[in-house]
């Protein structure tokens, strides 16, 4: 028995994860905004970034008019507060930080709102149109593997695969030492694992 | 830890990481111990299926051009605003209070709550309220909301601002 030549060859790297050009293309962008601030340079990364930003909040859960108005925010506060990074390398890592923040505090007025709110039955048109952008797209896999973890596992799920982020950029994100997010990236794997059936249909369990 | 062998490590195993020696002596265990040779198996598919998965949703969530045309108007229309002077996120707070006052008791009386609830704090004045001094500002407030709103005005009033 040797390593399955096809599985070593499947294997994910940092590399490949993102298509090079566009990488490059944010990486440059990024460092012509946080060297000059200027109105223009910023353009670049927002075309870069906003896209990104919106999506993680969609993954997230939320409808896409909250979604965008959320992304908006994070991208206020990167053009505010470019200055405050301090490890360019991890901008990332920053900048979901700050996306990450922005949820918890709309989690939270939300949270407040419901329970001062009366709960009144929603119409049933209205109820049509609270849907989010996934749950009117068909349901994908990840969205339907997302269902089976815990937010904090479902933040770091998306950021890694969805989002691409570096075992540092993730780090920074969640404000975690490196080795414990590759700890959770596998743990999470694992969990996956057992409990869907893989591309191949294998459905054996690991315990 | 799986056989000696650290999650971490067979999470870089997976990902190509691993340096030379860490990889042989993983391989080497894998060759010999069925359980471990299946469960890399498993992760290997599995981190396959999650790249995949990561890029058919980055596909199927792509920005059309005209959402990120209205992105970037609403942005840079955010940001040559005149009055459009970045508040920081106390002065953001500060503002939510006292609106949320003024709803309940007016404008002038939720001004005045805001700055009694200030001088009875380590803040003194409201322009000195700061994170550190926040959330004796804030408890302050919170009583000063029983009184005047009632529990759920003050319990509104607590959790909005928190930051």
């Amino acid at each position: 028995m040797g390593v399955d030549a096809s599985l070593v060859m499947k294997r994910p790297s940092s590399d490949n994860y993102r298509t090079g050009a566009k990488r490059l293309e944010e990486k440059q962008a990024i460092e012509l905004f946080l060297r000059t601030r200027t109105e223009e340079s910023f353009c670049a990364l927002f075309e870069s970034l906003y896209a990104r930003m919106r999506r993680y909040f969609l993954l997230r859960g939320l409808e896409s008019s909250i979604a965008e108005e959320l992304a908006q925010d994070v991208m206020f506060i990167v053009y505010r507060r470019a200055g405050d990074i301090r490890d360019q390398e991890l901008f990332h890592g920053w900048i979901f930080k700050i996306a990450k923040n922005e949820l918890l505090r709309h989690w939270r007025r939300e949270r407040t709102r419901h329970e001062i709110a009366a709960f009144e039955p929603l119409s049933d048109d209205l109820a049509y149109n609270l849907t989010t952008e996934f749950e009117s797209a068909r349901v994908t896999d990840f969205t339907k593997w997302l269902s089976y973890l815990e937010p904090a596992d479902r933040e770091l799920i998306i950021l890694r695969f969805v989002e691409e982020l570096s075992y540092e950029d993730l780090a920074a994100a969640l404000n975690i030492p490196i080795g414990t997010v590759k700890w959770r990236i596998f743990n999470v794997k694992k969990k996956l694992s057992s409990i869907i059936n893989t591309p191949d249909g294998t459905t054996r369990r690991i315990n | 830890m799986i056989h000696g062998i650290k999650e971490e490590e067979w999470n870089d195993f997976l990902e190509g990481r691993l340096d030379e020696e860490a990889r042989d002596r993983i391989e080497a265990h894998l060759i010999g111990c069925l359980y471990c040779w299946e469960l890399y198996r498993q992760m290997a598919r599995m981190t396959q299926a999650l790249i995949s998965a990561g890029e058919e949703i980055r596909t199927a969530v792509a920005l059309q051009d005209h959402q990120l045309e209205e992105g970037i108007r609403k942005f840079y229309a955010r940001i040559s605003e005149p009055n459009a002077v970045y508040k920081n996120p106390i002065q953001q707070r500060l503002d939510a209070l006292t609106a949320i006052l003024a709803s309940m008791c007016g404008k002038e009386t939720a001004h005045k709550a805001l700055s009694v609830a200030a001088q009875t704090s380590p803040a003194r004045t409201i322009d000195q309220v700061t994170l550190d001094n926040w959330t004796p500002f804030l408890s302050n407030l919170k009583s000063i909301a029983t009184v005047m709103c009632g529990e759920t005005g003050a319990h509104l009033v607590w959790e909005s601002g928190q930051l």
